[in-house]
């Protein structure tokens, strides 16, 4: 710097360090040089305020300097960052296989969907099914190689070797190496059991179900000469009569059977038919809850409720006239009519024996369709549609068992099996003779327990597969994201390392793969093969496989049947005990308890019960009495009955389980739900509930066992967690009910007046009055948002639930926080009874925020943290909310849902991957509710725009319940677009809306229940 | 002045008093008696009596302390509130608290207006009550949000986030009724404390205590002219606080009101939380006052006419919210509205019949026993009676708030509630609060009003039948 000093008077002002340093300023002549400028020298004093005073401005207004940050991004060559991509791929439920489509973003599976495209889900899907998302990022599965046999370790490589060793030694000494395989749909895989024990006879494979069914296909097999089980299609059934079934419950074809059946029971101006559903049941389940008609039987009556049915449609032809005989008086009369209920609709008609019942029952049923025309191609019941690898497998179980009772076996591995928790007592004695074991499961299970070795299975979600559907479409399994595990490669992997292994030590056959190749390569392999006989351009074709996910292979159509009435009728009935039994059902929540430790699953209220974290011994109210539990029949009293432990035995075992008074169920039956009481196999599922398998049998495990004994278990005071108070039966509000119905007479007739309004109001809007106020309405010049929810068509299955959980980070609360009353769902089905407390048909209104225009949440929140957006969204502003709960006191819904705690503390890494990062997590303190997933408004408002388009269209914003509800009972979009389907169906006679005469104005239309009886 | 003339002022004013009306102070103190005795209490030592009840306390305020910073810690799920029950004990305390103060204000300034100068001897602890009262209910308030950190949010200041409060929440509604209470109780007490802390200036030898009560004396010399401006800014004050009586309670219940929960909704609550607040104000002066006087020995101050008094406005304030509740039932009634008719008869025979029921018979039963004046003058009995007062007006706004909350409109949305362990220790704290405060009160500050008693002692006001005038100006200006 020059010698200038800034401190002396006589010192210039200067501009720049250019003009510092002598270098001319151009601009310096714009100022002539006696100006006022001269004169404004800065004295020492002066140029102190002004320092003083900079520094104080800069210090009260530090900020970071403005410059652009470049981070250094690896990226995935196909992602962009931000954006979600969804690849298709494949869930299969036992031997069900259904579409899935998997949301990522930056390479994580965040949320699994249905597959538009596949013919058997139509793009829905099951609570199970998107909550098994959850399970990919369990923290508690198995990692790593666990071997107690030789050198030990936790090396892959080790554990197979020492498999291999194994399978060489049964080889050497003349036994078996039994590998013992879950369900699976998976033509490779068949393949490539096929292939394996070809080349290695002493390997042999059994599938073996966690819950055991085989009658169906028993009686397929004797009576028409299939040895599978066939599905029918409820949308073709006009009369449906199920008898101990539950197809809309917890049946692996569920969620296939509920969007069929779901079809034609929304009566709407435009068609006003439906289909009726006649259910005789011993159980309440959830199809009985659903039904038009419920017949309640004693389980010894079911099947002779059957036979009867039979003998009145097949007369002469009938299989079962030895099994009527002993229906009663009553049973035979209800039997009666509902026999002519199905003779009024010939071949458009089905009836359903449970999975549990005798093969003759399943003969007799299928003789009764066969009778009524609607079995045959293109028929209610199409033989063509048979579930893959559904055949009778009790055969070779009991084989495998006597197999290891004589030591035959030497090595016996488990691959996705879980015996010693799911099987009956003899096979767990039986397989504890083998003495070498292996596991290949998820977790370290109650089976990898017992074994000397444990690998790592892997998560559908990062493992390559293929499985076929029942109607012959065949789907991709594509893995979303490398092995959660320490690397460990797929079962199917695993078993093609170890057959090579085996190759290394003992001479074998050839097997189809090398050891370069891995099972993807083998399954890629074995369709570009096939495809290649038929398609020029395999690699395009493979390409459009994985894209879409499925591949329609040319249908067979089904020969012609011929009814081999003989052989049916030799088939062997249930033992018809009277007295009291035990029914086992699978747990509606997660089937057989595989995905047992998944906190959604746990949370997920059973759809009848409303139970969370536990199951419990269901019993009828005068059962309940009969044991003591309950003293009368008051509600209250009956509610207090769970507080009561029971222990229920019968000839396999017995288990300890609190009481729970299930209204409609038949008297002398205890009803257990299965997948509880895991004493392995993660933290989560751990000692919830109590193992109902310990009390079936091996051979069918549904099926009634007789109760040898049930007796309170003294000095208990158990709490049942429920999400649902428990006596709502009598409610005391039968002036202005909040879920309502209409039967279907009413519907037919137009006598709607039960779901007409009345309240001040100055004129109506569609189909609803509008209330009077003194504040001039708001108008909604674009969008406006609003759902119909079809009341009909909602069975209750819980799917939006867990939609709505995965897609919004819900947290799971815990049974702590439920008992208190603090769960989480921002979408609830509120279940309601209707009739007669001993057999009542339910309701089920799911239950959200209602949007109201006249919200009562928003005025009352003192610093605006819930506002209305322009398009008539009720918004929460979770930034803002200082946690006064002011507006849940409010609501009238009560569907606020408040962070009493910091619910996301407990989620163990990697479980924080499973979030949705569109979505804000919620930190404790504050309101959080449904938002009609506005992410994903704003999501297709972009895309929208990218496109040029102001507004969008019908259908291009999905809310995630809507997107996941099987039945379709959800319609989500805008309304002030007349032709939208919402806009159009908010006007259907059906609708009404709860709670409108407290002038809140809810943006939801419920469509009333239609019940056909 | 001396002491001539004080007997002097003492025989006359006991040779004028009417017979008919009783006098308000009893003993014939001469005017140094009233400042001696009151300001002595100041200047004693501290008893092991006292210390001990302050650190008892204390201890209560303590626990309330940790259990409020346990709370904000850990969030209000360590409390029992739940789904349908959003407010539990938090805002029932809220409300008690709130109500409490309002004797304070009513004693004050309402009856200041009115001339009742029967209030004199307990005003002063009436109006530190509400002070204190007023604490207690803020502390519940800024406690019971979720996140306590950002209380601030509920104040209109100007603010980056560029967010204004909302002024259609009742909430809202609150937070400037309750400033507005605390600030003008505060101001009222204080200024009415001042020619008090004059006096005790004087009176005290400690020059450390002299310095503090010199310093809150403001320079009051006892001239005329103060005397002037303070009875002006008294009057002022007390037409300030009049409305607020009405006002601040009536607020609180639009708290309600203005909710369409059935059992909240109802127009008769501002006017049925009012007379509920005086009625449950009252009751707690009493029970403290009745403790104050046997411990202190202010029985000459607070005399067996005051306790009279007090009982019978008890006594009408409390068939006030009697009516009121037979009122709710009638218009549930009378409203044919269905949910109205549910959640009352859910209200008596619901699953919190034992609250309403234990809120009927100490609200409505207990004080029908004042009709008798034998009763009214029973020590004993009326400090029972003030006892279940309180407990019964804690359980009416737990009833309001908890039935209501716990069974509305959707019965899949019912639930119960069960407060915890941290409740019940901050509800304890706010006692703590409240009678550490009240005790510290009573040692360190004039409890009684000494120059508006000594206006009250026999003789000393004005009468037309003598001297009139005369012996007024010389009594205020000691």
């Amino acid at each position: 710097m020059s010698d200038r000093s800034l401190h002396s008077a006589n010192a210039a002002p200067w501009k720049s360090l250019e003009s510092l340093s002598g270098a001319v300023d151009y601009k310096e002549s714009e100022f002539p040089e006696e100006g006022p400028m001269a004169e404004n020298v800065v004295s020492r004093r002066g140029f102190m305020t002004i320092m003083s005073a900079s520094m104080a401005l800069t210090a009260a207004a530090c900020r970071r300097p403005e410059q652009r940050l470049v981070p250094s991004v690896k990226s995935l060559q196909t992602a962009i960052p931000g954006m979600p991509l969804e690849y298709a791929s494949v869930y299969t439920k036992c031997n069900v296989a259904y579409g899935a489509l998997v949301k990522t973003r930056e390479g994580r599976p965040i949320k699994v969907k249905g597959n538009d495209l596949h013919p058997i889900n139509t793009g829905r899907t099951s609570a199970e099914m998107q909550a098994s998302l959850l399970s990919l990022y369990d923290s508690d599965r198995l990692r790593r190689p666990r071997v107690r046999k030789g050198g030990g370790g936790t090396s892959y490589d080790n554990a197979l070797l020492t498999i291999a060793e194994g399978i060489a030694e049964a080889h050497a000494s003349g036994k078996k190496a039994v590998f013992v395989v879950g369900e699976h749909a998976s033509p490779s895989y068949a393949a490539l059991m096929q292939h394996i024990s070809e080349a290695i006879p002493t390997i042999t494979f059994v599938t073996m179900p966690s819950i055991a069914a085989n009658n169906a296909a028993i009686a397929n097999r004797a009576a028409i000469g299939i040895d599978a089980e066939l599905v029918p299609d409820l949308s073709k059934a006009k009369v449906i009569v199920c008898v101990d079934a539950d197809p809309l419950g917890a049946d692996p074809l569920a969620l296939y059977h509920t969007t069929k059946w779901s079809q034609r029971r929304k009566p709407v101006k435009a068609n006003k038919s439906m289909s009726k559903m006649i259910v005789a049941e011993a159980q309440y389940s959830l199809t009985g809850g659903n039904c038009d008609e419920r017949i309640k039987l004693h389980p010894s009556q079911v099947e002779p409720f059957l036979a009867v049915i039979e003998k009145e449609i097949a007369g002469s032809a009938a299989l079962g006239s030895d099994v009527a005989a002993l229906a009663s008086a009553e049973v035979s009369k209800h039997a009666m009519e509902t026999a002519s209920a199905l003779k009024g609709a010939v071949g458009e008609s089905y009836v359903m024996a449970g999975r549990h019942l005798s093969p003759r029952a399943h003969a007799i049923a299928l003789n009764i369709n066969n009778s009524l025309g609607n079995v045959g191609a293109g028929s209610v019941v199409d033989p063509s549609m048979q579930i893959p690898f559904s055949g009778d497998k009790s055969v070779a179980i009991s084989a495998l068992t006597a197999d290891l009772m004589a030591d035959n076996v030497h090595m016996l591995a488990f691959c996705d099996a879980n015996p010693e928790y799911n099987a009956d007592r003899a096979f767990r004695t039986a397989m504890m003779k083998a003495p070498f074991r292996v596991a290949i499961n998820l977790y370290e299970d109650e089976t990898a327990e017992v074994c000397n070795v444990s690998i790592p299975g892997t998560h559908w979600l990062e493992s390559w597969g293929d499985a076929v559907a029942f109607d012959g479409t065949l789907s991709m399994q594509q893995p979303m994201i490398a092995p959660m595990n320490d690397g460990v490669a797929s079962v199917q992997d695993s078993l093609m390392r170890i057959a090579l292994k085996v190759g290394e030590r003992v001479s074998i056959g050839t097997l189809p793969f090398t050891a370069e190749q891995k099972y993807a390569d083998f399954v890629k392999n074995r369709w570009y093969t096939m495809m290649s006989a038929s398609v020029s351009n395999t690699d395009a074709a493979w390409r459009k496989t994985l894209q879409d996910g499925i591949l329609i292979m040319p249908h067979m159509p089904a020969a012609s049947l011929t009814f081999n009435g003989a052989a049916a009728a030799q088939l062997s009935t249930g033992q018809y005990t009277s007295g009291r039994v035990v029914a086992i059902a699978p747990s509606l929540s997660f089937y057989d308890g595989q995905y047992s430790n998944n906190s959604w699953l746990q949370e997920l209220p059973d759809a009848v019960t409303k139970i969370v974290w536990d199951n419990a011994a269901l019993m009828s109210p005068a059962t309940a009495i009969a044991i003591g539990a309950a003293k009368n029949d008051d509600p209250k009293e009956l509610a207090l009955a769970s507080q009561n432990v029971v222990t229920v035995s019968t000839e396999h075992g017995s288990v300890n389980l609190p009481v729970w008074v299930q209204v409609g169920m038949a008297d002398d039956v205890v009803a257990i739900s299965l997948g509880y009481g895991r004493t392995a196999g993660g933290a989560v599922s751990m000692n919830v509930g109590a193992n109902g398998f310990a009390l079936a049998s091996g051979t069918n495990t549904t099926q009634y066992m007789p109760l040898k004994n049930i007796s309170l278990v003294a000095g208990t005071k158990y709490r049942v967690a429920t999400t649902q108070n428990h006596h709502t039966l009598d409610d005391g509000r039968g002036e202005r009910p909040v879920a309502k119905w209409v039967s279907f007479h009413d519907v037919q007739t137009g006598h709607l007046e039960s779901l007409e309004e009345e309240f001040p109001n100055t004129g109506k809007d569609g189909k609803f009055l509008i209330p009077i106020s003194i504040v001039p309405d708001y108008e909604y010049k674009g969008h406006r948002w609003g759902m119909v929810i079809d009341m009909s068509a909602c069975t209750g299955c819980s799917s939006c639930i867990i939609a709505c959980q995965s897609e919004n980070n819900i947290p799971v609360v815990g049974k702590d926080q439920v008992l208190i009353g603090r769960e989480m769902h921002w979408i609830r089905l509120d279940r309601y009874y209707v009739g007669d407390m001993s057999n009542p048909i339910s309701l089920n209104e799911p239950m959200l925020c209602q949007h109201c225009e006249n919200a009562p949440c928003e005025n009352v929140c003192p610093v605006a943290a819930t506002t209305h957006s322009p398009e008539g969204l009720n918004e929460m502003t979770y930034n803002r909310c200082v946690g006064t709960r002011y507006c849940l006191n409010n609501c009238p819904y009560k569907v606020r849902r408040f962070n009493f705690l910091n619910f996301h503390d407990t989620e163990k890494s990697p479980l924080d991957l499973v979030f949705n990062p569109n979505v804000t997590n919620r930190m404790r303190g504050v309101m959080e509710k449904c938002t009609f997933c506005v992410q994903r408004l704003h999501e297709a408002k972009w895309h929208a725009r990218d496109a040029g388009r102001e507004r969008i269209t019908d259908g291009e914003a999905v809310v995630a319940c809507q997107e996941a509800c099987p039945a379709g009972a959800i319609i989500f979009g805008d309304t002030n677009d007349a032709s939208s389907r919402v806009a159009q169906l908010r006007n259907e006679d059906r609708g009404f809306k709860v709670l409108s005469e407290l002038n809140v104005r809810p943006q939801i239309t419920y469509l009333a229940k239609v019940r056909n009886s | 002045m001396t002491v001539d003339h004080e007997q002097q002022i003492r025989t006359n004013g006991h040779s004028y008093e009417e017979p008919v009306r009783e006098i308000l102070v009893m003993g014939h103190p001469t005017l140094h008696d009233v400042t001696s005795r009151i300001a002595s209490i100041v200047e004693s030592k501290l008893s092991i009596k006292y210390l001990l009840t302050l650190s008892v306390t204390l201890s209560m305020l303590g626990l309330g302390v940790a259990a409020l910073g346990y709370t904000i810690m850990t969030g209000i799920g360590v409390w029992g509130l739940n789904n349908p029950v959003g407010w539990g004990w938090d805002i029932t305390n809220f409300v008690f608290w709130i109500g409490i103060g309002h004797a304070g204000t009513l004693i004050s300034a309402i009856l200041y207006l009115f001339r009742q100068r029967w209030r004199t001897a307990i005003n002063r602890s009436a109006e530190a009550m509400t002070l204190f009262a007023v604490a207690c209910a803020m502390s519940m308030v800024l406690g019971h949000t979720g996140r306590q950190w950002l209380f601030y949010w509920l104040l209109p200041f100007p603010n980056q986030m560029q967010m204004w409060v909302n002024f259609r929440s009742p909430l809202m509604w609150d937070v400037f009724a309750v400033n507005t209470y605390g600030t003008v109780s505060l101001l009222f007490w204080f200024v009415g404390l001042v020619p008090d802390l004059a006096t005790l200036r004087n009176y005290v030898r400690n020059s450390f205590a002299r310095k503090i009560y010199s310093f809150f004396s403001l320079g009051w010399t006892g001239s005329h002219r103060h005397w002037h401006h303070y009875e002006i800014a008294y009057m002022i004050l007390a037409g300030i606080s009049t409305p607020l009586v009405l006002s601040v309670h009536s607020v609180v219940s639009m708290d309600f009101t203005v909710g369409i929960l059935p059992g909240w909704h109802t127009t008769i609550f501002p006017p049925y939380f009012v007379a509920g607040a005086i009625f449950s104000g009252f009751a707690m002066v009493m029970t403290l006052l009745i403790i104050a006087r046997e411990v202190l020995d202010l029985k000459q101050f607070i005399t067996l006419k005051h306790l009279d008094n007090m009982n019978r406005i008890m006594l009408a304030t409390g068939m006030m919210v009697g009516y009121a509740y037979a009122m709710e039932f009638f218009i549930a009634w009378y409203s044919a509205n269905p949910w109205e008719m549910w959640i009352f008869q859910n209200r008596a025979f619901g699953d919190y019949a034992w609250a309403y029921w234990t809120m009927i018979s100490c609200n409505v039963i207990a004080p029908q026993i004042f009709w008798f004046r034998k009763f009214r003058r029973n020590i004993p009995l009326m400090f029972v009676i003030s006892i279940f007062i309180n407990i019964g007006m804690w359980f009416e706004r737990f009833t309001i708030i908890a039935t209501s909350l716990h069974h509305d409109f959707l019965p899949s949305s019912w639930g119960y509630y069960t407060p915890t362990w941290v409740e019940v220790s901050i509800f304890i704290g706010t006692f703590g609060l409240f009678l550490s405060a009240f005790l510290l009160f009573a040692k360190f500050v004039p409890v009684i009003a000494i120059a508006e008693v000594k206006a009250i002692l026999p003789g000393s006001q004005p009468s037309h039948k003598h001297e009139h005038g005369h012996a007024h100006a010389e009594v205020t200006g000691h």
